[in-house]
């Protein structure tokens, strides 16, 4: 336990700033095995089913993660609390709701629950960044508030990288047309 | 009188790169070797980027495994090769957001990052689309905006909106919207440091692929040459041809002051050597009183 307490002392002391995501509730964002790893163990079919179903919760969040950071760049940048009004922010808010009810049909093997806690961990603080936005006041100090999307955000992103299993098709970047399709 | 040195620094390639990616129109025509690289400006007290390429450790192996990117190197690595280390970096220029121009901003701990405003603003929109519209945000990395967050909180990133002048003494940038992505730009280095410059650089990120972008065959049109747009476009060939255009008009049309930084041939028109790792460097200009990084 001393040496426990130890490590954990150094981590938070050396590592971490006090505004680093992971001083947040919650589980912490580690890499977990996905349907890809664990395929042989589980069969096939079970770890497919797994995958196709949570591809597109991944791909929202995936999104919803991208918008938020995006719009909290521009807010920023701009000085400009109306980007809590934008179009894009309310379909953010719709698609976060989405991968919510589609998280609650989500069924894991017990394999693959940690998996699914990290895709549910990178909806809930990306929930808890969306809920912040409302909170920006025109032509007000919003940079606590920003602080507090910013960590959230950095947060979502952790589980949701935590979550990634290329050959699942759960990945961060499509490179399907990139510069490095390059002629496989 | 030079003000700046211009590097051009390969950090990773792609042997096999299917041609059409790189000319549009040119299928079934092979492939192509693509080196990735970022550009090095030094000069008038500073240390300049334009793109800062991808983080390994994110992207590494599948870029290894599904697409034959080898032999990545870190900006530590790269950079060393023209006596330049990534904390001596102030400045650097994102011509857009793929993944492999924004992907490794965290290897710059001391450097402020100039986007345009645009690019960011619309693969905001892009994201909110619905699923069959997808395409339109292909190679951006989520995490790459993440972080671009995180350098706004730190008041180390820029948004710009159009053309800048002087962003440092002679540099300028320059908007070319809706071309290979949304608000992708171009950098313009006057390196007399005159408004009229007759000595102008376009490092032109990803406008301009290669030279065959420039010199494109034109018979077909009862042209010598005619300019033919790169193949990958969220916006479209028409503006990648009118950017090309305006970027040719800053140099006097002089075609070998854009540099096209995936184009293997830089080392056929430019001073370069290939590092014990394996990787090109170019020297594209020295500044006054620099010493070659490419000569013995």
């Amino acid at each position: 336990m001393t040496l426990q307490r130890h490590t954990l002392f150094d981590r938070l002391t050396t590592v971490h700033r006090p505004d680093c995501a992971l001083f947040a509730d919650g589980p912490l964002p580690a890499q977990v095995m996905g349907p890809d790893d664990l395929a042989l163990r589980l069969g096939s079919e079970t770890s497919g089913r797994y995958a196709a179903a949570c591809r597109p919760v991944f791909e929202d969040l995936r999104r919803v993660v991208g918008q938020l950071a995006g719009l909290m760049i521009l807010a920023q940048l701009t000085e400009s609390s109306e980007v809590a009004c934008l179009a894009e922010l309310e379909s953010c808010r719709r698609r976060w709701a989405e991968a919510g009810e589609r998280i609650g049909l989500l069924a894991a093997p017990d394999a693959l629950i940690p998996h699914r806690e990290q895709i549910a961990a990178a909806h809930a603080f990306s929930g808890l960044a969306l809920g912040t936005f409302s909170e920006l006041r025109p032509r007000g100090d919003n940079e606590a508030a920003f602080d507090v999307i910013s960590r959230h955000v950095r947060r979502a992103y952790a589980h949701l990288s935590a979550a990634t299993a290329e050959k699942a098709g759960l990945a961060m970047v499509d490179l399907s047309h990139a510069c490095c399709s390059c002629g496989r | 009188m030079s003000d700046y040195s211009i590097w051009v620094c390969e950090y990773s390639y792609v042997k096999n790169y299917h041609k059409s990616g790189v000319l549009y129109g040119a299928h079934n025509q092979g492939f192509v070797k693509l080196p990735y690289c970022y550009v090095v400006i030094k000069g008038r007290d500073h240390v300049a980027m334009v793109d800062v390429g991808y983080n390994d450790k994110d992207y590494g192996k599948v870029l290894g495994d599904r697409f034959g990117v080898e032999n990545w190197r870190n900006p530590t690595t790269v950079l060393a090769e023209i006596g330049v280390k990534p904390e001596e970096v102030d400045t650097c220029f994102i011509t857009h957001a793929h993944f492999d121009h924004f992907g490794n901003v965290e290897d710059f701990p001391n450097a402020k990052f100039y986007i345009q405003e645009r690019e960011i603003a619309k693969w905001v929109w892009a994201m909110s689309l619905p699923d069959r519209l997808r395409w339109m945000m292909v190679a951006v990395d989520p995490g790459d905006i993440v972080r671009g967050a995180d350098l706004a909180r730190q008041k180390r990133l820029v948004t710009v909106n159009g053309a800048v002048s002087d962003v440092l003494p002679g540099i300028d940038l320059h908007a070319a919207d809706d071309s290979h992505t949304w608000g992708s730009m171009w950098v313009t280095v006057r390196n007399d440091g005159q408004a009229q410059s007759q000595d102008s650089w376009v490092l032109a990120g990803d406008l301009v692929y290669v030279f065959d972008n420039i010199h494109g065959p034109g018979a077909a049109v009862d042209e010598k040459e005619v300019y033919t747009p790169v193949g990958l476009a969220v916006g479209s060939q028409t503006n990648l041809v009118l950017a090309t255009e305006a970027m040719m008009k800053q140099v006097g049309y002089d075609s070998h002051r854009v540099i096209p930084v995936h184009e293997e041939r830089l080392r056929d028109t430019f001073p370069s050597r290939i590092t014990r790792e394996g990787l090109r460097i170019t020297e594209i200009c020295l500044a006054d009183g620099e010493t070659s990084k490419v000569s013995a």
